[in-house]
Parts: C-alpha cells; sequence; structure tokens
C-alpha cells in the first residue's frame, strides 16, 4: 500500500513488476478509510470493521467490485 | 475492561506515547502482569488481527497503524516521531491520535518525497494517489506484504 505522485507513476511501477493494476483511491478517500479504521483504535471498544460493514465503507467511497471485496474468491 | 483488552490498550497507548513498540516486559508492568500472561494474550490479539508479531512471537511487528520497526512512511505528530506501516496507515495515525499530523513519506516508483500536512478535517489539497496492489480478500494472508 504505497503512495504515488501520479497514475503515470502507478503504471510504470506496475508494469516494471509484472503486476495488474488497480484501483486508484485519492488523498480525500484515504483519509475517510483512515478515520473509519483508526478512529478508535485507542479506545477501549474499538473494532476492525467486519466484512459487510467493509463492503459498506468501500462503496460508499465508490470503491466497489471483487477486489474490494473481503470475501471475494475471485483472487486464488 | 477483559484482560486482551488491558493489553491492548497498553500496547496502543505505549506506541502513542513515545511513538516506539513496547517490549512484553514494559507491557507487562503497564498491565500489572506478566511476561507469560501478555504473550498468551499477543497471540489472541494476532487473531483478532490487532496485532503482527515477528517470528519470535514476542516482538511486536505492526499494531496497526503504528509500526514496530522503521519504515519509509514517517508521521510526525505533537513533536513526535511515528511509523506507519504502509500509506493507509500514515494517515491512520493522525487519525488515531486525533491530532494534526505532517506525513513524510515517497513515491513508489519514483522517489519523489512526499510531504502532505493533516490537520483535524484531513490531509491537505493533494493530487497524490494511494495504490493497493493486493486484494482486500488477501490483505492479511501477508500483512507484511500487503
Amino acid at each position: 500500500m504505497l503512495f504515488f505522485r501520479s497514475e503515470e507513476q502507478v503504471r510504470e511501477w506496475c508494469t516494471a513488476r509484472g503486476y495488474s493494476m488497480r484501483p486508484l483511491v485519492s488523498m480525500d478517500q484515504l483519509w475517510t478509510l483512515a478515520i473509519t479504521w483508526y478512529s478508535t483504535r485507542l479506545q477501549e471498544n474499538s473494532r476492525r470493521p467486519k466484512p459487510d460493514e467493509m463492503r459498506a465503507i468501500f462503496a460508499g467511497l465508490g470503491l466497489v467490485g471483487d477486489f474490494w471485496d473481503p470475501q471475494s474468491d475471485s483472487f486464488e | 475492561m477483559d484482560f486482551d483488552t488491558q493489553i491492548k490498550l497498553a500496547v496502543y497507548g505505549h506506541f502513542a506515547e513515545t511513538g516506539r513498540r513496547p517490549s512484553p516486559d514494559e507491557v507487562a508492568k503497564l498491565a500489572g502482569s506478566d511476561v507469560g500472561s501478555v504473550l498468551d494474550a499477543y497471540a489472541r490479539l494476532r487473531a483478532q488481527r490487532v496485532l503482527v508479531l515477528e517470528a519470535d512471537g514476542s516482538s511486536i511487528r505492526m499494531a496497526p497503524p503504528f509500526s514496530g520497526v522503521p519504515t519509509q512512511h514517517v508521521v510526525m505528530v505533537g513533536g513526535k516521531e511515528y511509523f506507519a506501516n504502509c500509506a493507509w496507515d500514515a494517515l491512520g495515525i493522525p487519525a488515531a491520535l486525533h491530532q494534526p499530523g505532517e506525513v513524510h513519506s515517497r513515491c513508489g516508483q519514483s522517489g519523489e518525497p512526499l510531504h502532505l500536512e493533516v490537520d483535524f478535517e484531513g490531509p491537505e489539497p493533494s493530487a497524490w494517489l494511494f495504490h493497493c496492489l493486493v486484494p482486500a480478500a488477501k490483505w492479511w494472508d501477508d500483512i507484511v506484504f500487503t
């Protein structure tokens, strides 16, 4: 999970390693993910999102499809 | 509060206070317990995906968003230096601490430095991107690689 300066930099990184390019996430989307995962992490009752909750969080950001499905079996 | 939660809060509290991972002995003292009981709790917290341990089974590699080892993602909050496990966790540290911070990282391809200010509302406007190679269903197959 890395930062990249541009889409072109992501493409070059993936091509050099023979990887498929994955969906890109903006800094604003990433902030929402960071808040959702971690804003209660130092508190007694914190917990990680469950799979259904993860799907809803991702979908709310427009991150949909098998890649973002925590229970997908499309990537065996 | 149950014992595992006490241990989790001791670990995370130490990271928040110091930016560094605690030893099992330090956690035992913080929790008023013993090292054996702490290590048993570590194993259970690993199963809950709250901690990631080194191969020795006792050193904390990750207490997400905090990294127990230096990484390319450095986050400054309140004058303290923290290491994040990944780009996501780099924003996760100010989010977890509920304080403004500054993320120092780099482009995964070019190495161009990234300096990103983060306040209570989120990061400053930026065209930088986040890319995750591993599908969500596989993140914890090898979370260090992810």
